[in-house]
């Protein structure tokens, strides 16, 4: 294709494209030198992001993961596909068209499927989840790819030129990596590229067969909804500076090789050639290197690892100050792997599918559920030294009456956070009504969660949050349903806090905790909790059956209620502590006047959650998920 | 090379147990209920009969309709762009496509991210049109957030596949139309075109089923409300977990890809029969 | 005279699936000599040829090398090297890297290959092409490549699978009497697999003739142009006419009515026989003065001489004579005792 004069606004076009693709990338890179946290409104320039970056444990330690998996997931792929490739072409008919068919399975399978298909596959067979099944997964959908790109070489490669090899004196062996690689090359390089882009960047199959605290960017990005933060944009900015950097240096470097001989070559076309053989060069031993270094780095991991006590710990996402758990593990010497849910269902969910932990923090209900059902052990409270510094009403408490197995950790209820400036302080007599008031159309979050959704409704009809009667939750679901018709809300998960700092609605259905923190970012917005009562909800630690080192977790557990400690937990976490002197500070002090700090629980109509029987919550899952997609 | 037969038999192995016994083991859990155990067993088609809910059904049709949607929208964009593209010097054109193809090297999920700053009610899309006092409608969280996120993030897989397809192709073809009396646009309809279906076809394969199983960003910009087949799957097994159902929904999204899949084959073959 | 053998095939069948391509092959090689598998496309030479090379096992009989089995041996153990069809030559590598392939592998000091791939080159006449491409050389070009990068590793015999076929007519008159040269300059047996009957006349010290996975025939040149012994042999190799007749006893044959002079010897008394009579073996002469006579019906000018047709009682015989007659005129057909080629039908 050639043509002589390409139009000007041909590569107009082709740079407004262009700028589509980079517009994000660019934003990006800009806000990672915000001087706040706003992903909107830039306030002026600042690196801390990226010093925060290098602090950051959890950050590097995806990065890590992300860039060995893909690594390693490319090499072995490659490997395998390519042999794979090469093998296939002298195999017999029936095992070709098999081989050919379900190699096309998870191309063309959404990544969906593949993830759950491995998911069952790895929780069925009993396997541990973590670097392991995430590798394996990333080899399973890397591999097709190289086969596809390889197989067509092979097949149009003269398949006397390995024959040639070997009648030269070469063994299959050699045949085969001295002259069937070198043919395959572009296929082989293709498709390794495409193993490499592929794993690098996928979030889904990774999401669902990682587990024991081995997660990736990409998961790392998910579970970091809660409070966007631009360290994150900082990484990427580094990512692709790395990637852009790299990819100028390897088109850039033969010119300058040129340039330095300066002198008038032979022939182009030779000269050119070579210096491409010296670049291949460079660049195999530039990815053996990092190769080698990262192998290197990760032995020396393990190794650290293998010889600490660990402690497994599957917690709320941002649900912990993860430099207080470096300095618990520093005082203990001991490792702690860190794990992320982003509900009780999920956690839920995680568990039955054979993921293992000794300590979990899980809402009231969830609690219960797991008492019942004897999944946890009994605290004994005497390897807790600091027990007398919880607050009192807290133990006292109707999922585990006296704390039997849960060591308190954060408390608080669900209201509604609003713009003082756009809201009439008189509609807030509306209670949860106000949600329905017109006034305010399009200007509401809701959140998703259809515990609190249905909380909301059955708390406005008057009835018990906590029901199992068909009529009345079939009047809450009514209710929600014209609500969303009359008030076209939005429902979000955690990014709406960053949505309420920046003020785009405003209304939110959010915990208290997160209205003290979106209140302290902005002054204009403010919390109250509806007079027909609301979900009054506590989250506690607790110790699986399954917990291989009850003293470390004990120890961990009087860790976090160490008045030091859990002040500097609750200024990252913005809830209410459930340590007696921490909770007071903050009431007293450092949140003094915000409304979302130490709610108010005396209203006789706020209730605990219970769990609900598998018929119920069937039953609402149903409806809920017939609101939203209504 | 019947030394090299072998080679083939380590991947038949893996290729059975990582590949077709997990989606064997999603048909079962589909037509089963129970508590997630193998031990009992008990077969049903309720998990299928559950999906003929409208409410489910509508979350695939809506699939569907943004599959398509947003397929549409990549194909024109990158029609011109991958043939403006292949229209340069080799050297030029390796740089563009590697341009194209940077983005994919950095995580889909930091670059939707990138969408809600620029989306959002008081992001930078509304800002800068506000300045030249023009009033944006609110973006974030609606079809057209999702579309557009989905657009950024799939072009690339349709203008690589398409300006593939253009430089493969013989370029005497196009000097043979000219010299038998077509013009600039006949040519291109009558020859370049139909050579690069092919590319076409691949590319809108590509895009149409990452785009009816995304999950991402549809989460991140449409909200939670915003419930595509992926989103629906994830749900029933994260949150939920009904896995039997979730399972269900699995098997039928491949089943529909799978039928597309034969179809789009079907046009292509059919396209090169008529070639020939 | 014959040298020692050095490669022996002993009832050597192949089978691919139900196909049977070879059957009953038995073969002597012997030292030093050029041998070439003659026969049309399909007919099994090639799949000879890579039973020799180790890249085809045979499903049934013995590969003797110097007499030992090598039946089961991988190619890179054996001690032959290939000249392949289309040269095989590796693309990725220039031309010295090409033919120091086999060198390389060996282990050899990069001192003493650099010198034989140079001895190589200049043998073949590509001296000063080392760091030349493979893929920009011409077709001649690849073919020396492709000869030197087999002899280098200094093989007992050398196997050529068609290796002329992909040129032009001019280059390969100038390849056959190259190759004949390097062959005598080398001095090992070269295993040439072509289809050109020509090719092979001029270049074998001998023929072996196959067709439909058997041998024809084994011979010198001279032994299968002159004396077919099959009737497949004497219609591939030159042009003929073939008729039916019988051996009224030794030295004398009848056909066509008509009993004739020859040469041949050891067949029954009347046996049904088959003649080969060369077209410029037969001689034309005024109608009166032969036993066999004719019309000519047809008359192309072939160069040399001129091809006739001539219509005879029992059939039409093809006839070249630098003479030049009318279509339409009758003459006479005489043809010597030794030009007569009597065959036992087969």
């Amino acid at each position: 294709m050639r043509l002589k004069k390409i139009k000007i606004g041909a590569k107009l076009y082709i740079l407004l494209c262009f700028l589509f693709f980079y517009l994000p990338i660019a934003v990006t890179m800009f806000f990672s030198f915000n001087s706040s946290k706003s992903l909107t409104n830039f306030t002026g320039f600042s690196m801390q992001w990226y010093g925060k970056l290098i602090s950051d444990q959890n950050i590097l330690a995806a990065v890590y993961v992300s860039i060995s998996i893909a690594i390693f997931s490319t090499i072995i792929s490659t490997v395998l596909g390519t042999i794979t490739a090469i093998g296939l072409s002298k195999s017999r008919r029936l095992l070709k068209e098999w081989l050919l068919n379900i190699n096309n399975v998870p191309i063309m399978n959404p990544d969906i499927v593949t993830a759950i298909s491995l998911m069952i596959l790895f929780s069925s067979a009993g396997l541990q989840r973590g670097y392991i099944t995430m590798l394996l997964a990333h080899i399973v959908f890397c591999t097709p790819f190289v086969i596809t790109s390889v197989y067509p070489k092979v097949r149009s490669m003269d398949s006397n030129l390995p024959n040639a090899a070997m009648d030269l004196g070469a063994t299959p062996y050699q045949a085969l990596t001295k002259v069937v690689v070198p043919l395959l090359k572009p296929g082989i390089f293709a498709g390794m590229l495409l193993a490499f882009t592929m794993s690098l960047d996928d979030f889904i199959v990774s999401y669902f067969v990682t587990g024991n605290g081995v997660s990736n960017i990409s998961i790392l990005v998910y579970n970091m909804t809660k409070r966007i933060n631009p360290t994150i944009n900082a990484l990427s900015t580094l990512l692709i500076l790395v990637v852009a950097l790299g990819l100028i240096a390897m088109n850039l470097w033969p010119l300058i090789k040129e340039k330095k001989k300066n002198r008038p070559s032979l022939s182009g076309k030779v000269m050119r050639k070579r210096s491409s053989r010296k670049r291949d060069k460079i660049v195999f031993w530039s990815v053996t290197a990092t190769i080698t270094v990262i192998a290197v780095v990760c032995a020396a991991q393990f190794s650290a690892i293998s010889n600490k006590q660990t402690l497994r710990v599957f917690n709320g996402g941002e649900y912990m100050d993860m430099n207080l758990v470096a300095d618990f593990e520093e005082k203990y010497d001991c490792k702690v792997v860190y794990e992320t849910y982003d509900s009780n269902e999920s956690m839920y969910t995680k568990l039955e599918s054979g993921s293992t932990y000794d300590i979990l923090v899980p809402s009231d209900y969830m609690i219960e559920r797991l008492i019942d059902e004897k999944y946890l052990k009994k605290i004994d409270w005497s390897k807790i030294t600091r027990k007398n510094a919880i607050l009192s009403n807290l133990k006292d408490n109707e999922y585990d009456p006296g704390c039997k197995y849960s060591v308190p950790y954060y408390w608080g209820n669900v209201g509604i956070v609003y713009n003082k400036n756009i809201v009439d302080k008189k509609d807030l007599q509306q209670g949860w009504n106000i949600l329905r008031n017109t006034k305010y159309k399009n200007q509401i979050y809701m959140y998703d969660s259809e515990r609190d959704s249905f909380m909301i409704a059955l708390k406005s009809l008057g009835y018990s949050m906590n029901t199992k009667d068909r009529g009345k939750l079939k009047e809450a679901y009514n209710w929600l349903i014209e609500q969303k018709d009359a008030m076209n809300p939005v429902y979000v998960g955690d990014d709406v806090m960053d949505n309420m700092i920046s003020g785009s609605k405003a209304m939110a259905v959010v915990y208290s905790g997160d209205a003290a923190y979106i209140i302290n970012e902005n002054k204009n917005m403010d919390y109250f909790v509806p007079s027909e009562g609301t979900n009054e909800w506590a989250d506690a630690m607790v110790l699986t059956k399954y917990c291989r080192n009850t003293d470390l977790a004990y120890k961990f557990m009087d860790f976090f209620l160490d008045s030091e400690v859990s002040k500097v937990n609750t200024r990252y976490i913005g809830y209410d502590n459930s340590v007696k002197s921490t909770f007071e500070y903050f009431r007293d002090v450092e949140y003094k006047g915000n409304s979302g700090c130490a709610p108010d629980s005396s209203n006789p109509a706020n209730e605990v959650f219970h769990y609900q029987p598998r018929k119920t919550k069937e039953y609402i899952s149903n409806l809920w998920t017939k609101v939203k997609s209504n | 090379m019947k030394h090299f037969k072998g080679l083939a038999y380590p991947y038949v192995v893996w290729s059975f147990v990582l590949i077709a016994l997990p989606l064997l083991l999603i048909v079962l859990y589909s037509v089963t209920r129970g508590d997630n155990s193998l031990i009992t067993i008990h077969f049903t088609l309720d998990n299928f009969r559950k999906i003929g809910d409208p409410v489910y059904l509508d979350v695939f049709i809506k699939s569907f309709e943004i599959g398509l949607i947003v397929t549409g929208i990549c194909l024109v964009l990158a029609y011109p762009m991958a043939y403006i593209i292949s229209m340069f010097d080799d050297e030029v054109q390796g740089i563009l496509i590697l341009i194209v193809t940077i983005p994919m090297w950095i995580n889909t999920l930091l670059r939707t991210y990138a969408w809600i700053s620029l989306l959002s009610d008081n992001g930078l899309v509304s800002q800068l049109l506000g300045f030249f006092g023009i009033e944006v409608p609110e973006m974030m969280y609606t079809n057209f957030a999702v579309i557009i996120g989905l657009v950024c993030d799939l072009l690339p897989f349709m203008v690589i596949p398409i300006h593939t397809s253009l430089t493969k192709m013989d370029y005497s073809l196009v000097e043979a139309a000219k010299d038998l009396g077509a013009n600039n646009l006949q040519t291109f309809k009558k020859v370049i075109l139909k050579l690069s279906v092919p590319g076409i076809i691949n590319g809108v394969t590509l895009v149409f089923l990452c785009s009816i199983s995304s999950f991402v960003v549809p989460v991140l910009l449409g909200g939670r409300q915003y419930m595509l087949i992926g989103n629906l799957i994830e749900n029933q097994f994260i949150s939920i977990g009904n896995w039997n159902f979730g399972s269900a929904i699995s098997m039928l999204l491949a089943i529909a890809i799978l039928l597309i899949m034969s179809l789009m084959r079907r046009v292509d073959t059919e396209e090169k029969g008529a070639e020939e | 005279m014959k040298n020692k053998t050095i490669i022996e095939l002993r009832d050597i069948s192949k089978n691919f699936g139900e196909q049977q391509v070879l059957r009953g092959i038995n073969l002597d090689i012997y030292e030093n000599e050029f041998l070439t598998l003659l026969g049309p496309s399909g007919c099994g030479k090639t799949t000879i040829l890579r039973i020799i090379a180790g890249f085809e096992e045979p499903s049934n009989g013995q590969v003797l090398f110097n007499g030992e089995n090598i039946a089961k041996l991988p190619p890179y153990k054996r001690e032959v090297n290939t000249v392949f069809q289309k040269y095989a030559l590796f693309p990725f590598l220039n031309v010295r890297d090409n033919v120091a392939f086999g060198l390389k592998l060996k282990g050899l000091d990069d001192d003493i290959i650099n010198q034989r791939v140079d001895k190589m080159l200049t043998m073949v006449g590509l001296k000063g092409y080392e760091k030349r491409d493979v893929t920009r050389l011409s077709g001649g070009q690849q073919q020396r490549v492709a000869i030197a990068r087999a002899l280098i590793n200094e093989p007992k015999v050398l196997l050529l699978d068609e290796p002329l076929g992909a040129l032009d007519a001019k280059l390969r008159k100038g390849m056959q009497i190259e190759l004949k040269k390097i062959q005598k300059e080398v001095g090992i047996t070269f295993v040439f697999v072509t289809h050109d009957q020509e090719e092979a006349l001029s270049m074998s010290d001998t023929i072996v003739v196959i067709n439909d996975g058997v041998i024809q025939q084994i011979g010198s040149p001279m032994d299968i142009y002159n004396e077919p012994e099959k009737r497949f042999v004497a219609e591939f190799i030159g042009e003929s006419n073939i008729v039916e007749g019988n051996m009224i006893r030794d030295c004398l044959v009848k056909f066509d009515g008509i009993e004739w002079e020859c040469v041949d010897k050891g067949f029954k008394p009347n046996e049904e026989i088959e003649a080969v009579l060369r077209p410029e073996d037969m001689d034309v002469v005024d109608a009166d003065k032969a036993k066999l006579t004719g019309k000519i019906v047809s008359k192309v000018f072939m160069g040399v001489h001129y091809e006739y047709l001539v219509e005879t009682k029992y059939r039409k015989y093809k006839v070249h004579t630098t003479e030049s007659y009318d279509i339409g005129k009758k003459i006479g057909l005489t043809i010597d005792p030794y030009d007569i080629q009597v065959m036992h039908i087969s």
